[in-house]
C-alpha cells in the first residue's frame, strides 16, 4: 500500500523523460493502442517467482525487463527474501550503472534502467522478531538464513532502511493530520529544483549521483555534525559505503527543508535510516 | 609530488604500498605516516639485512605506525638486481592499481607497470616535462594508454564502485561522550528501563513529535546510554 503510493510523491516527469519511458514500453510491446505518450512514472511490482530474463531483460530478440520498464519510476519487490538469491544479485550492477546490457549471440542491446528500488521484508520467517507483544518462534539459524538471502553488498546499495510497526488501530485516528501527496510532491519538486540549480553544468542531476569529489564540496558538515557522524561510525559499525550514503541522504533531507547547509538534525536522521546495518548487520 | 599524493590517497583510507627504496619510495612511506595512514613496504632483501641501509630508520618508523614490511627472502639475504624486479612483482600483485611518478628509460618501474597491465589492473601516471629524463616512463605509459592523473581525486574516481571517500577530519580525538544527558533528554531517558520499551509507548507518554523523539533516541544511543533493538524497541545499556 505504502509503496504503491510512492509514485504520487515523485517529482514531475519532464517531456524528455516521458518520451524515454514511452519508447521502452513501445519496444517491449506493452504500449496499448491509442494510449499515446506515457505521462506517469511507472510502478512495477513483479512477483517473487519471476525469472532472471523477465526481470533483467532477455529473450531471443532481447526485450526490456522489469528493471527497464521501471525506468524513471519505481521497482517494488515485496517480500524480498522470497526472491531467488541469484536474481537479487543480478540487480546489483544495473543499480550501480543505471543501464543494463543484454548480450546474445548475434547482438547486444543496452536499455536504460534508472529506477528507484523499493523492497519490503519481514525481520524473520514468522514475522514477529523484535515484537514485545508477540513471541517470535524462529531459531537464530532460521533468521540468519532468511536475512542472509540479502547480501551485504545489495543492502549497501539501499539508501534508506525503515522499520515499520504493525499499525495498531488506536494510532489510526492520529492527532496530527496527515500530509496529502500533493503537499509532499510540492516539497519534492522544490528539492529537485534546488539540486538542479546547485549542480548546473556538472552533469549531475541529483544528490544520489554525487561523486566523491563533489560530496566533499557539497556535503560539508559543521564540527558538531562531523563529531556525531564519527561517533556513529565507531559505535554502530557502519560500512564505508554507508558513509557516503548517510552524507547524500542528509543533503537531501536538508534540501527538502530548503536549508542551505546540512545541520546536525539532518545527519542524525540520515544515520537513523541505516538501521538494518546496525541492528541486523552481522546477519547479512 | 610523491608526498602530496601519498598523503591524500591515504586520507581516502587507501593503504599505500611501495618498495622503501631511496627517493620516491621513501617519500611515499613518509607521506603516509605523516597523514596517519597505513603503508606496506616490500623489500628486495631479507628483513635483517634492510636495503637500502640508510632507510633503517624508515623501517622502524613504518613498524611503529602499525605498517607492514614484507620480504620473500631469508633474513640475511642481500638485494640483487633480480630481487628488485621480483620485489616489484609483489608490489604490483598486492595493489588494486599503481601510480607511476617517475622512471627513466628501461627502469624497474616500467616492468612493474607491465606486470600491472597484464593483471588487468589500472596504471596511473603523473605527466612529466620532456626535459626530465626520469619522466620517460610515465610519459611513455600515458602514450600507451596509461591514465593521466593530476590529483588524488582523479585516481579515486576510477574506483567509483568502491565508494571511497575522504574522512572529514575532526580537530580533536572523539571523546567517549558527546552530549551527556542534557536536561531536555531526561524525560525520554527516564522512560527507558532495563526491559525493552516500544517506540509507540514512548510516543504515547510524551508531547514530543515523532521526529523529536527519534532525534533524542539517536543522541542517547550514540552517547551509549541506551541500545536500540530490532522492531524499534529500546532499553538501557
Ligand atoms: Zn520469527
Amino acid at each position: 500500500m505504502m509503496a504503491k503510493r510512492l509514485p504520487t510523491i515523485l517529482p514531475d516527469l519532464s517531456f524528455k523523460e516521458a518520451l524515454e519511458i514511452t519508447k521502452i514500453y513501445s519496444v517491449a510491446g506493452e504500449l496499448k493502442k491509442d494510449s499515446g505518450i506515457i505521462m506517469n512514472r511507472p510502478f512495477r511490482n513483479p512477483h517473487h517467482s519471476i525469472t532472471a530474463s523477465s526481470i533483467i531483460g532477455g529473450g531471443k530478440i532481447p526485450k526490456p525487463g522489469e528493471i527497464s520498464l521501471a525506468h524513471l519510476g519505481v521497482l517494488f519487490l515485496d517480500e524480498l527474501p522470497e526472491f531467488n538469491k541469484k536474481i537479487l544479485e543480478l540487480l546489483r550492477e544495473p543499480l550501480e550503472d543505471k543501464t543494463v546490457t543484454i548480450s546474445r549471440l548475434n547482438c547486444s542491446l543496452t536499455y536504460p534502467c534508472n529506477f528507484m528500488f523499493v523492497a519490503s521484508m519481514n525481520p524473520c520467517p514468522c514475522g514477529y522478531y523484535g515484537m514485545i507483544e508477540k513471541q517470535c518462534t524462529c531459531s537464530e539459524l532460521a533468521i540468519k538464513n532468511y536475512l542472509g538471502k540479502i547480501s551485504g553488498p545489495l543492502l549497501d546499495r539501499i539508501d534508506i532502511h525503515i522499520e515499520v510497526k504493525p499499525v495498531k488501530y488506536e494510532n489510526l485516528n492520529n492527532k496530527n493530520p496527515e500530509e496529502t501527496s500533493e503537499v509532499i510532491r510540492k516539497r519534492v519538486n522544490n528539492a529537485r529544483k534546488i539540486q538542479q540549480k546547485r549542480y548546473e553544468n556538472l552533469k549531475v542531476y541529483s544528490n544520489a549521483e554525487l561523486m566523491p569529489k563533489l560530496i566533499e564540496k557539497y556535503c560539508k558538515l559543521d564540527d558538531e555534525s562531523k563529531k556525531i557522524l564519527n561517533v556513529a561510525f565507531e559505535k554502530l559499525g557502519l560500512s564505508a559505503r554507508a558513509y557516503t550514503k548517510v552524507l547524500k541522504v542528509a543533503r537531501t533531507i536538508a534540501d527538502l527543508e530548503g536549508k542551505t547547509n546540512i545541520e546536525k538534525e539532518h545527519i542524525i536522521e540520515a544515520i537513523g535510516y541505516r538501521s538494518l546495518d546496525k541492528k541486523y548487520g552481522e546477519k547479512f | 609530488m610523491a608526498i602530496k599524493f601519498a598523503k591524500e590517497l591515504s586520507q581516502y583510507g587507501l593503504n599505500i604500498i611501495s618498495g622503501m627504496a631511496v627517493g620516491v619510495d621513501s617519500y611515499v612511506h613518509e607521506g603516509v605516516i605523516e597523514a596517519n595512514g597505513s603503508t606496506i613496504a616490500v623489500l628486495p632483501s631479507g628483513l635483517k639485512n634492510v636495503y637500502p641501509k640508510e632507510n633503517k630508520k624508515l623501517f622502524e618508523k613504518i613498524i611503529a605506525s602499525n605498517g607492514l614490511i614484507i620480504s620473500e627472502y631469508e633474513d640475511y639475504f642481500s638485494a640483487t638486481s633480480e630481487s628488485f624486479l621480483e620485489r616489484n612483482r609483489i608490489v604490483s600483485g598486492l595493489s588494486i592499481g599503481i601510480l607511476v611518478i617517475e622512471g627513466a628509460y628501461r627502469s624497474g618501474t616500467s616492468v612493474t607497470a607491465k606486470l600491472t597491465i597484464e593483471n588487468n589492473k589500472k596504471v596511473f601516471c603523473i605527466p612529466s616535462s620532456l626535459k626530465n629524463p626520469k619522466g620517460y616512463t610515465p610519459n611513455n605509459l600515458i602514450r600507451k594508454g596509461g591514465i593521466l592523473v593530476t590529483c588524488a581525486e582523479d585516481i579515486i574516481e576510477e574506483y567509483a564502485e568502491l565508494d571511497i571517500i575522504k574522512r572529514q577530519e575532526t580537530d580533536y580525538y572523539v571523546k567517549e561522550e558527546i552530549v551527556g544527558i542534557k536536561p531536555e533528554y531526561q524525560e525520554i531517558y527516564e522512560m527507558i528501563e532495563d526491559e525493552p520499551i516500544d517506540i509507540n509507548e514512548i510516543l504515547k507518554k510524551t508531547q514530543m513529535s515523532l521526529e523529536q523523539v527519534n532525534y533524542q533516541l539517536m543522541m542517547l544511543e550514540l552517547d551509549g546510554y541506551i541500545i536500540s533493538l530490532p522492531g524499534k524497541n529500546y532499553r538501557r545499556k
